[in-house]
């Protein structure tokens, strides 16, 4: 009664995306885990830096500049970053960075980052379908809400979370270290279930 | 003449599981439907993130029993609408990081774009659009969430409850009688290869 699909030995259904777009110039660490089920477009280049975690599904578009990704970061499944926002093209300079992910950064599911010098701190996490507009410099440890926004061209400083309709408040528990340890566990637990195909992208 | 019939739109299963081709469903051995569930195109389920070690099993001996690291898990007559997201919620417990079972129970609908993580879902609950359902979350039955909550991590939601706002609070109760409206079976005709019309 309880039997779920078809065939038992198909692992995923997960149907090919259009991959339109150019085949963006990669740099891996040898120690990421990336999905082949994720998308990755542009023509700046896109660092991933050692022990971060994509998703299946998560899109990384570096058509507006390049992606730089710190250390143990996790992109979950259907975030969009890099996302050229809702006024399509932007001009950059070249050589100018699109979204900048400092180390133990998250970015939870369907969440969007968009692209022009936007910089998310060490240890902040965007939580589940949040939107950072494109230039926002968000600080260290700061906590996004689901479906909160962060305008463009937003300064969010240290240790604050952004809640409810665009209210902030301060961090003050002081747990910065225990969640960069949470996020290594994370990390070593996502890597045994995940299957990693760094190649796919080269 | 060809051989095999045109493909239809969605998967039928002989239990009458209605899945769409363009789901994204990831580690299907691991998700459990118990029949009649329809799961829309862009839906998708996360059904790789399990358990690594569950602590039943205290034998060391080769494969677990089938079934036993269920990601997801999912009653009777459930809906999941168009691009929402099914993900086992995840927690410290002893000092290790772990995934948990997501349960569903008969008649949830998930609103178009809604992000579950809850741990246990009763029966008879309605989620709408755009809901974000935060971790290890308990949601009793005939329960309804309004469009847009965002339910914090580890809330318990009482049953008949009416939920609402960002964090999400009990705003109100179902009215006596109310709980018809949470019945999917006509729902669950109108999809698939041959639907039917919606009753008038």
């Amino acid at each position: 009664m309880a039997s779920a699909k078809p065939s038992a030995s198909r692992h995923s259904i997960l149907p090919p995306i259009s991959q339109s777009g150019p085949k963006p110039p990669v740099t891996f660490s040898s120690s990421i885990t990336i999905s082949d089920g994720a998308v990755l477009t542009g023509t700046n280049p896109i660092l991933i830096s050692s022990e971060s975690v994509i998703h299946p599904r998560a899109r990384l578009d570096s058509m507006g500049g390049t992606i730089s990704i710190g250390k143990r970061c996790i992109i979950h499944e259907r975030t969009r970053i890099g996302d050229m926002g809702s006024e399509g093209r932007l001009s950059l300079q070249e050589g100018n960075k699109a979204v900048t992910l400092e180390d133990y950064v998250t970015v939870e599911t369907a969440a969007v980052v968009e692209a022009g010098d936007t910089l998310l701190g060490e240890g902040t996490v965007v939580g589940v379908g949040s939107r950072i507009g494109r230039g926002a410099v968000v600080g260290k440890y700061c906590t996004i809400t689901p479906q909160s926004e962060v305008p463009d061209e937003a300064r969010i400083p240290d240790f604050t979370v952004v809640y409810g309709n665009g209210m902030r408040r301060q961090d003050k528990r002081g747990v910065s270290a225990l969640m960069n340890k949470a996020q290594r566990q994370q990390i070593d637990v996502l890597r045994r279930l995940i299957p990693s195909k760094p190649e796919k992208f080269h | 003449m060809s051989r095999r019939p045109p493909k239809g739109e969605y998967i039928e299963t002989d239990t009458g599981n209605k899945v769409a081709r363009k789901a994204n469903l990831v580690g299907t051995q691991n998700i459990m439907l118990g029949g009649k569930t329809v799961i829309q195109p862009e839906a998708m389920i996360r059904g790789d993130l399990t358990r690594l070690n569950p602590p039943s099993s205290t034998s060391s001996s080769g494969a677990a029993a089938p079934g036993s690291n269920t990601a997801v898990s999912i009653g009777r007559y459930c809906f999941l609408d168009r691009g929402c997201c099914l993900r086992p919620p995840s927690r410290m417990y002893r000092g290790t990081f772990t995934y948990l079972p997501l349960r569903m129970g008969d008649h949830v609908y998930v609103g178009p774009g809604s992000v579950v993580q809850a741990a246990s879902i009763g029966s008879h609950v309605h989620i709408g659009k755009g809901v974000v359902i935060g971790e290890m979350t308990i949601i009793k039955d005939y329960t309804r969430i309004l469009d847009g909550t965002v339910v914090p991590p580890h809330m318990v939601i009482p049953s008949f409850s009416i939920v609402a706002g960002r964090p999400a609070r009990v705003i109100g109760e179902v009215p006596e009688g109310g709980h018809e409206a949470f019945e999917l079976r006509e729902l669950y005709k109108t999809v698939g290869n041959n639907p039917q019309r919606a009753p008038v």
